[in-house]
């Protein structure tokens, strides 16, 4: 094999990309936790009555003390800094939102109110930049999500038919503009409730500071058998608002992935693995790409990349070491001297 | 969560989803429901305040006092994950935290001053009942007129420490979490406007 290998290589980083992605969520995931749990330590100092606690409280207050006793002198008043979710959240002094919250708070109360939206700017820009990237590197949801995704590949494979319906991808769309005309007519942010990471937030949130989970954990369940049952990722493909006003953000988003055609195999390990169905071996990406990286990390032979680009590369046809090129181009190779060697 | 709740929960949300649109909505009708809450302080009144908040749950957990607390299906589902505070369970020490961290401003940020707290904080109004107040009925008590925490200015003590409520009053409700009748004798009438 002389294959030139200097010509478009992905960067051997793209690579662990989807692992780097995989830490994220799970760090995310992780502060959703303890945010909670430094509330209630927070409480208890508040309080001045550890001796009151009751023992597995006292264990909460000592836990809590030695991750934070290295960072913070008084609990009380440094731990605000580190409030909310990824809805809307506090760091420091820097207040961030999800543009879909903004959206919905605005159409909810019609009217504009300049502070709360200026927290979604930097969401924005990110999202404007990156795209639907929230989705695959973010959201709590997508954590718990995913996860449940590779369960129904483990059921999958051990023999249950389990349903794998296609619905049109446009859904989401709709119910984004129907969230948002309930919004106005009912004066309250409907996105609120039904807006899967919002609610994994918050029920984390229930579950740990206020004694229980709320109402929406039951909805949350729902969409997860919805997903395991019904249609893989089917509420993220088909129905999340949140999904569908990234989407639209990042329409025009300049790091895109791109197949590189020379080195495709046309295996389709990529359309396997794309948790939103997209289909990467026949260059259909769209604006509804999260750049996940799964493709890249699962191509056997290398030939998914970043590139920078406000624009798809389009259609590129089957890919040059797949046999569909080969027939296609047989007399080329016939004709050229080095064809024997591929 | 009892499972009679969490059952009664289901059902409401069930025929929530079924219901109109209309239904949804309750513009201009008050309250439905019979439940006695408090906003926290500062907060917008009830209608601006449901469409205002985006339930991002920041106000509960920047209470030091772990008094806000968050509505289910109870209240209708306009008020599904709002904050409240149920007095008589842990009342608000007016910290003014919940405001400093609502990135919407439905609960306004309120200085943790006299002035700005006397002026812009309108949770309601306590009110005595005289048939059970201790100090009514003869025994001195005044643990109300020590719980508050502007004594002399919302709550004034005459003969044998009966209280008197003036209008200063802003409703955070530590008189009615300190009453030791049971059921309280003082309570805090909610101010939703």
């Amino acid at each position: 094999m002389n294959k030139p290998t200097h010509k478009s290589k992905p960067f051997f980083l793209w690579k662990h990309l989807n692992k780097l992605r995989w830490i994220s969520l799970s760090v995310i995931f992780a502060m959703l936790i303890l945010i909670p749990f430094l509330h209630v330590y927070q409480t208890y100092v508040a309080a001045h009555g550890y001796d009151l606690l009751a023992p597995s409280e006292k264990r909460v207050y000592d836990v809590m003390e030695s991750l934070t006793e290295p960072f913070v002198a008084d609990p009380e008043k440094q731990l605000d800094g580190l409030k909310g979710n990824t809805w809307s959240g506090t760091f420091g002094s820097l207040q961030m939102s999800d543009p879909l919250a903004v959206l919905g708070q605005t159409a909810g109360s019609l009217k504009f109110y300049w502070p709360f939206i200026l927290t979604a700017l930097i969401p924005f820009i990110l999202t404007a930049l990156f795209g639907r990237f929230y989705c695959g590197w973010i959201c709590p949801a997508t954590f718990l999500y995913e996860l449940n995704s590779n369960l129904g590949m483990l059921l999958r494979k051990s023999g249950l038919k389990i349903g794998n319906k296609h619905f049109d991808k446009r859904l989401k769309y709709i119910v984004l503009a129907i969230g948002l005309v309930i919004a106005m007519i009912s004066g309250s942010v409907v996105f609120a409730s039904m807006y899967p990471p919002a609610v994994v937030g918050r029920e984390i949130y229930y579950a740990i500071a206020l004694g229980g989970f709320g109402t929406g954990a039951v909805y949350f369940l729902l969409t997860m058998l919805f997903e395991l049952l019904v249609a893989r990722r089917g509420f993220c493909r088909y129905l999340c608002p949140g999904g569908a006003l990234y989407s639209l953000i990042g329409h025009f988003r300049i790091f895109r992935i791109k197949r590189i055609v020379e080195e495709c195999t046309d295996c389709a390990k990529c359309n396997v693995v794309c948790e939103f169905g997209l289909d990467p071996l026949r260059d259909k990406f769209g604006q509804e790409c999260n750049n996940c990286t799964a493709c890249i990390a699962v191509c056997p032979t290398d030939a998914m990349t970043f590139y920078i680009s406000p624009k798809d590369i389009g259609a590129q046809g089957p890919g040059h070491l797949g046999p569909k090129y080969r027939r296609q181009h047989r007399s080329e190779y016939q004709n050229d001297q080095h064809g024997g060697d591929i | 969560m009892q499972r009679r709740t969490f059952i009664a929960s289901l059902a409401a949300t069930t025929v929530t989803a079924l219901a109109p649109e209309s239904a949804l909505s309750n513009n201009g009708t008050k309250r439905k429901t019979t439940l006695r809450y408090l906003r926290p302080p500062g907060a917008l009144a009830e209608d601006d305040f449901e469409s205002r908040c985006i339930r991002c749950g920041q106000c509960g957990e920047a209470c030091p006092n772990h008094c806000i607390k968050y509505f289910g299906l109870e209240n209708g589902l306009a008020s599904l994950d709002t904050p409240y505070i149920i007095p008589r369970d842990q009342a608000c020490i007016l910290c003014m935290k919940c405001g400093d961290v609502c990135p919407t401003d439905a609960i306004k940020k309120i200085e943790y001053k006299l002035e700005p707290i006397l002026k812009n904080v309108k949770m309601g109004k306590a009110k005595v009942d005289k048939n059970l107040c201790l100090s009514y009925q003869g025994k001195t008590c005044g643990v109300c007129y020590r719980a508050c925490p502007l004594p002399d200015v919302a709550i004034s003590v005459g003969y044998l420490e009966q209280p008197h409520v003036t209008d200063k009053c802003i409703g955070c409700g530590l008189c009615e979490r300190s009453c030791i009748q049971l059921p309280q004798a003082i309570r805090i009438l909610p101010n939703y406007s």
